[in-house]
């Protein structure tokens, strides 16, 4: 098409848009890099595939009195 | 292809209904979640973790997902398409990225309100629990952003959106 009009360009709005997500993803992924991010940071171990109950579920490791051994 | 008038109002109330209900639905989380991450009570702990539990599952998570899909539909069904405007493109990725952050969240949630509903999980074990504020205050934000986009239209087309207006307009020349 000979006389098809230019596009315009994108808005500015878009930019600044952009620019502000960008920032806050640079952030957050900052947040996540640093170990601290999703559930696993409950867990002792920090693996965040890991579901270790805490301290107060896990059952006491020491045999009963009378117990093999 | 267009939708008729009385189709559009009607996806665009079910739209509106379900997106404003998102953010509601948020609002009360975030009630809970500040509870969750000052109350030092362990009874209103276990019952704040139970109760973002079920609002995370049964409201948020529906809302998000029929909002995205009205969305989709009120896109799709009218002149804006999806792929011509700044602001309606903008929308989708901003729903579509808090919908899957809410997703992979519901796990975290899940995790607590396990903790919580665990009898035997002692009072300082539900203090060290924590929140999900950073999400929550975090994903508020990017709905009223999109409230923003989508009451105020900001002006924009894409290059795609001005291709095909201009395909249309020579189209519909004699």
């Amino acid at each position: 098409m000979a006389n098809r009009p230019p596009h315009p360009g994108t808005p500015r709005w878009v930019k600044v848009f952009g620019i502000i997500v960008i920032v806050l993803l640079v952030v957050a992924m900052m947040f996540i890099g640093g170990g601290e991010h999703g559930p696993g940071r409950h867990t002792p171990s920090g693996d965040a595939g890991g579901r270790v109950p805490p301290s107060s579920v896990v059952e006491d490791p020491a045999p009963p009195e009378g117990g093999r051994g | 292809m267009i939708m008729t008038l009385r189709l559009r109002k009607f996806a665009l109330a079910a739209h509106i209904t379900l997106a404003v209900g998102w953010i509601g639905a948020v609002a009360g989380y975030i009630a809970l979640d500040v509870a969750a991450a000052t109350c030092q009570d362990a009874q209103t702990l276990r019952a704040a973790y139970l109760a973002m539990e079920l609002i995370a599952w049964y409201v948020i998570v529906p809302l998000a997902l029929a909002s995205l899909l009205t969305g989709l539909v009120m896109s799709l069904g009218t002149k804006w398409g999806l792929f011509r405007h700044y602001w309606v493109l903008i929308s989708l990725l901003l729903t579509i990225s808090a919908t899957v952050v809410l997703l992979v969240e519901t796990q975290t949630i899940s995790y607590f309100a396990d903790i919580a509903a665990d009898p035997t999980t002692s009072s300082d074990d539900l203090r060290g629990l924590g929140s999900t504020l950073v999400h929550s205050v975090g994903g508020t934000v990017v709905l009223l952003v999109l409230v923003v986009l989508n009451v105020y239209k900001p002006r924009g087309m894409t290059r795609y959106g001005w291709r095909k207006q201009d395909e249309q307009r020579t189209g519909s020349q004699p």
